[in-house]
């Protein structure tokens, strides 16, 4: 049973698309395994559809029509063959998220005893701050240092801090200023996806001050 | 919120060969009402302008699956409402009017090649087709590469016409969300469509209204949660 989930501010970013690209994989990674922030969504996406319904239009070209439909017999340009995800070694391998599909996952490196780190290329957004880590029981989390919003998915295993205990599903958005100590707990190793929004969006959409539902 | 009986959409969702084409027009826009729609003879749909006045959600819808058996017509009529609402959207977003065009082009190409893959049970068309242009607007501020898309899996082909109730209740949350923005105060709608459609931080959006920060965040949260209920009321 999932009990930590992203908040609505993150939510709605996601659906405007104006989440940043590290996050929205981490976050869409949650959505993709939770029924509830799967209709959020979808609620949201309605908004937009909504929105774009509502919206004073803009005239198109005088031939634009025209264009458009000498393209429609085209066939469509053949689609690069993505590279399918390797699976992520734990006690047996995990089935990678669907999420990170068609993105680069670097090889695991240690960073610090049982602490171990994947960087995740993401294709257009070189400044995306999106890793994976392995870390062994009881081991601490690293420590960021960032400014803004951290968002931790887990995968297998489990960490907590003062907050709470998250396991497999759970979706864990840490602001800033909150200095929290996560650790993984003692049953075995913890698996989770992580990114750091990489510039200061005060505010977001709600104005962050909407707790998730718990 | 239709005059339309489960029959009419059921038989609406049919492949329909050419010559009951006309039987089945006559059926379903025969609940849409005369005075908004005239009927030429030929196969158009046609207002005084050359694009379907204020259409209905499961008039979109229909449209779409109309487009996924190649119907250029259908095609025009999304195109005529559409690119014109994208080509604003992205103008929004603070794109340059070439760029706007452009992507409001990709988007409607997009829907052509994808619409065997919308779900009428999932969403409405204007849901999807947000969709589309939002995921092209993320490719496009990175300008190359796949993005990361959200929810664009052709493989939802539904393997058979969907229940004609689950086509209404999707294309009806479509409209109850669309009347619920348009009857927003005009200054949470502003706000809202601000901090949806651009990446405006919300001290951008007070600074470029000239209002205090704290009004913008309780009129985008008096919005949503106006929204939120009378979504979560549909799916009850």
């Amino acid at each position: 049973m999932i009990e930590f989930h992203p908040t609505d501010d993150s939510l709605a970013r996601l659906a405007a698309g104006t989440l940043e690209a590290g996050p929205t994989i981490v976050v869409r990674t949650h959505v993709d395994g939770c029924e509830r922030c799967r209709n959020a969504v979808g609620r949201l996406e309605a908004v937009g559809g909504a929105l774009l319904n509502a919206i004073e239009p803009v005239a198109m070209q005088a031939d634009a029509y025209a264009l458009l439909e000498a393209r429609l017999d085209r066939p469509a340009p053949a689609t690069k063959a993505v590279a399918p995800a390797r699976a992520v070694p734990a006690n047996g391998p995990i089935e990678l998220p669907a999420a990170l599909e068609g993105l680069e996952i670097g090889r695991w490196r240690w960073l610090a005893p049982g602490v171990r780190r994947s960087r995740v290329t993401i294709p257009g957004a070189p400044d995306a701050d999106l890793v994976m880590y392995r870390i062994g029981p009881n081991r601490r989390l690293p420590h960021h240092g960032h400014a803004g919003s951290e968002y931790t998915q887990v995968l297998s295993g489990s960490f907590f801090d003062e907050t709470g205990h998250y396991r497999p599903g759970d979706l864990v958005e840490a602001d800033g200023d909150v200095d929290h100590q996560p650790r993984v707990g003692p049953e075995g190793e913890c698996i989770c996806l992580a990114a750091v929004e990489g510039r200061m969006l005060p505010n977001g959409f709600f104005g962050r001050m909407m707790r998730p539902f718990v | 919120m239709t005059a339309l009986s489960a029959p009419a959409m059921i038989a609406m969702m049919r492949p329909v060969a050419t010559a009951s084409r006309k039987v089945h027009h006559a059926t379903f826009w025969s609940g849409a009402g005369p005075d908004r729609l005239r009927r030429l003879p030929g196969k158009r749909l046609v207002t005084g302008r050359d694009e379907l006045a204020a259409p209905t959600a499961a008039e979109l819808s229909h449209l779409v699956l109309r487009v996924a058996r190649s119907d250029r017509q259908a095609f025009e009529q999304l195109f005529r409402h559409f690119a014109p609402r994208v080509k604003a959207y992205i103008l929004r977003g603070g794109a340059e009017p070439g760029l706007a065009e452009e992507v409001a082009q990709e988007t409607l190409l997009a829907v052509w090649r994808k619409a065997s893959g919308f779900d009428p049970a999932k969403a409405g068309a204007a849901t999807w087709i947000f969709t589309i242009a939002r995921n092209l607007r993320i490719d496009r501020a990175r300008r190359k590469g796949p993005p990361p898309t959200l929810g664009e899996d052709p493989s939802q082909q539904a393997e058979a016409p969907p229940p004609a109730d689950e086509v209404i209740a999707a294309a009806e949350r479509d409209d109850r969300v669309r009347r619920l923005v348009e009857t927003l105060p005009a200054e949470q709608a502003e706000v809202l469509r601000l901090s949806f459609f651009a990446e405006e931080p919300q001290t951008e959006i007070a600074a470029l209204l000239g209002i205090p920060l704290g009004t913008v965040k309780s009129r985008v949260r008096l919005a949503m949660a106006r929204l939120r209920t009378a979504l979560e009321d549909l799916e009850r």
